[in-house]
């Protein structure tokens, strides 16, 4: 018991610059987590359907970068150019995925980004390879020095190019946040979730909306991927860390934006905190792979709807 | 748009590969061009497809037979992988699973069906036992070798009483190989030994392991790792200012293109590797002529340089050699499995066999026989300089008698498990 309840919390006293450096891990992790589920929830609040693509968007995203840029095109831009070919990514989900099923039951359009994600996988490794490439975290101008400060004495190593991420991040969300609230397109966008039948009923367009969250979606995950991209490399093992968002979206609920940011930041630091407190000292480790998801399921006990997620009351 | 044609070479390769298939023999590769693992298997098929190629064009095959060299893709998935074993079992004169987790569970089925598995370098290390494992090969070298040659090497740095050795390895069968060796080692030598676990979705987000490794500062790290988890690895060394002269990985972590992504950032990094690239070898102009130069290759000039290229090549080797010996002691080019069994068996990889074939110094000389499934032949340390790797030690050698008794153990053992098990009792004993 000693080991469970005191001796994590010493250590954490003990070394309090380590702590920190635990804590802003679990940050940088937990702002790209967070950054994953944004991309669901925008899909859908708008649609109710779980996009099941969204980690592959992120590889084919940063691939497309790269590869771009690998062809002798300037950093940004290859950027403009991979913003191009996400919204025709979008433009072409809509047309010839989503159109044609629009009004089946969601389970269909669940499975149709099933089918998106294999198409991806498929037409990403034709065309770029599989093998892992190098972000062009330079050429954008972001700095991968590092600052290594001595609070109390001690050693926390802070990445520039962690800090540009979560800085790019919060702007991004900043920036979502206002056009969904402040803009009449993003208006659209909530009241199609609101009530789609009403959204209908006033003229909103579906399939403009489909394919601008679909873009936007596009957006969050061409970010994404520079920031992990920039971490270790450029592959199509990035896919795997789209799943890590899935507790995100438990935890915060599936149609809540301050929910999947919540979420994101709550399980990136949870995770690294029992990971290195009782996980590696008492349970041998490897503990994220399944930490997020107890985490996760014990909320869901108490408010199967999430933390941010809206209670549904039907009537009978 | 370059890999597309490739591809479409790569299929008109297949498809042509199927109508020539009834003269020849066919030796599947269970390979993973695709997936989280994909960035190092690539290289590694290549160089073994292109050397098949080479023969094929340069010689006719193997003794006048064509070797018909079709991949069937896992994606390092043990489910797909069995799926591939059942799928191209049935004139299949070996096997090449390509994944350990793969491996352990057509290993099984092979005593049954009599087919040889191939794994050069990876599988289970005691498969080297051949009276028991009397179907599975796991030449030049097993993973037992790969962690008694580190410990070894390791210990010519200094004594390893007291020291801490973090074994960063991924949560997989492939990871979990070496730790009976490496506790025995621990025990034997006075380390403590800190396995650290990498799970699959944490390849690429490994700042818990090495924050881990700040905490318990090991005097050395020894890296298990593969695909994404390599790269995922030596970013963060380098990004926690680890030594990277004492972190040293198995040589499957020792690729050029995870190395790249830091470049001067990783120099000091080693890996254990049985085998050596070598440009000016002649067996790479005889590829260039026959296989590059007619548009034959999916490989790159870049990727042809490194350590995983040249490996895929010495592997191709081992099997064509085996065929080779096998098809002088029947008198016939068109082997079957169970004579290839044999050839495998029975190889005699001399340093004048590696001149005439134009490889000398790409492995080391080794032999197999009824009892040494693997031949320990030994390797190098290999260093990264910031631009590639480069030999930092003589040649060294496991202390394979030293783990016989363990070994032997755990092919007992893993024979009473899946009994009824039928052995080769014409072998004297297990290596």
């Amino acid at each position: 018991m000693k080991d469970i309840f005191i001796t994590p919390f010493v250590d954490m006293f003990a070394a309090p610059d380590f702590l920190l450096q635990v804590l802003w891990e679990g940050l940088v992790s937990g702002i790209l987590y967070a950054l994953i589920a944004l991309g669901f929830v925008l899909i859908f609040r708008s649609s109710r359907i779980f996009n099941f693509a969204q980690g592959i968007m992120v590889v084919f995203a940063a691939l497309t970068l790269v590869g771009f840029h690998a062809m002798g095109v300037p950093a940004w831009t290859s950027v403009a150019l991979t913003l191009g070919v996400m919204l025709a990514l979008a433009v072409s989900i809509e047309r010839v995925v989503l159109r044609p099923l629009v009004g089946q039951p969601d389970i269909i359009l669940f499975m149709a980004t099933i089918g998106i994600t294999l198409f991806l996988i498929g037409f990403g490794e034709i065309i770029f390879g599989g093998e892992n490439k190098v972000m062009i975290t330079e050429e954008l101008g972001i700095p991968t020095d590092s600052w290594v400060l001595e609070p109390w004495g001690g050693l926390l190593i802070l990445e520039q190019k962690d800090v540009t991420a979560v800085i790019a991040a919060a702007m991004l969300v900043v920036g979502l946040l206002a056009f969904l609230n402040y803009t009449r397109m993003g208006r659209a966008i909530r009241a199609l979730g609101d009530d789609s039948q009403a959204a209908l009923s006033v003229g909103i367009s579906l399939q403009t909306i489909w394919v601008l969250v679909w873009f936007i979606a596009g957006i969050i995950a061409l970010v994404t991927g520079i920031a992990w991209g920039a971490r270790a490399g450029v592959s199509f093992a990035l896919e795997v860390i789209a799943y890590k968002a899935l507790p995100v979206l438990m935890l915060g609920g599936l149609e809540s934006i301050t929910g999947a940011i919540i979420g994101g930041l709550m399980i990136g630091m949870l995770e690294k905190l029992f990971e290195i407190y009782w996980g590696q000292p008492l349970l041998g480790g490897n503990t994220e792979t399944w930490f997020a998801f107890m985490l996760a399921l014990v909320v869901l006990l108490f408010r199967p709807q999430g933390l941010f997620g809206e209670k549904i009351i039907e009537r009978v | 748009m370059k890999h597309f044609t490739t591809l479409a070479a790569a299929a008109v390769i297949a498809c042509s590969g199927v109508a020539a298939a009834a003269e020849s023999l066919y030796v599947p590769n269970l390979s993973y061009r695709t997936g989280p693992f994909a960035s190092t298997g690539i290289p590694l098929m290549n160089g073994q497809r292109d050397y098949m190629e080479m023969l094929n064009a340069r010689d006719g095959g193997i003794g006048g037979v064509k070797i018909d060299f079709e991949e069937c893709e896992t994606g390092y998935s043990t489910e797909k992988g069995v799926e591939c074993y059942e799928k191209t079992k049935g004139e299949a004169i070996v096997t090449q699973p390509w994944s350990t987790g793969i491996t352990l569970q057509v290993l099984p089925k092979t005593n049954v069906d009599e087919i040889p598995i191939l794994a050069p370098g990876y599988g289970f290390s005691p498969m080297a036992d051949g009276k028991t494992f009397q179907w599975a090969f796991n030449a030049p070298s097993g993973y037992w070798d790969g962690a008694d040659m580190i410990v070894q090497y390791l210990e010519s740095q200094g004594s390893l009483e007291g020291k801490k050795i973090a074994f960063l390895h991924l949560d997989h069968p492939y990871g979990k190989e070496p730790l009976p060796i490496l506790e025995a080692l621990a025990e034997q030598k006075g380390f403590e030994l800190l396995p650290i676990p990498v799970g699959l979705k944490e390849m690429q987000n490994q700042s818990a392991q090495w924050l881990q490794i700040r905490r318990e500062r090991p005097d050395n790290v020894v890296m298990w790792g593969w695909g994404a988890m390599n790269a995922g690895a030596i970013t963060e060394a380098v990004k926690t200012k680890y030594p990277m002269e004492n972190f040293i990985g198995v040589w499957w972590s020792g690729q050029d293109a995870d190395l790249r992504l830091v470049g001067e950032d990783g120099a000091g990094y080693k890996s254990i590797s049985w085998s050596f690239p070598d440009n000016d070898a002649p067996v790479m102009a005889a590829i260039k002529e026959h296989v590059v130069d007619t548009g034959k290759s999916l490989s790159n000039e870049s990727e042809m340089g490194g350590v995983f290229y040249q490996r895929g090549i010495v592997m191709s080797m081992v099997l064509a050699e085996g065929i080779r010996t096998a098809q002088e002691e029947y008198g016939t080019p068109m082997i079957n499995a169970s004579q290839l069994r044999w050839g495998l068996e029975n190889l005699d990889i001399t340093e004048e066999r590696l001149a005439e074939l134009g490889m000398t110094g790409m492995v080391a000389p080794f032999s197999t026989s009824c009892a040494d499934h693997t031949g320990h032949s030994g390797g190098w340390m290999l260093q990264w300089n910031g631009s590639s790797f480069e030999k930092v030690s003589d040649h060294l050698s496991p202390d394979v008698a030293s783990y016989a008794d363990l070994a032997a153990s755990k092919a007992s053992e893993y024979a009473e498990a899946n009994a009824p098990w039928a052995v080769n009792e014409s072998c004297d004993s297990a290596s």
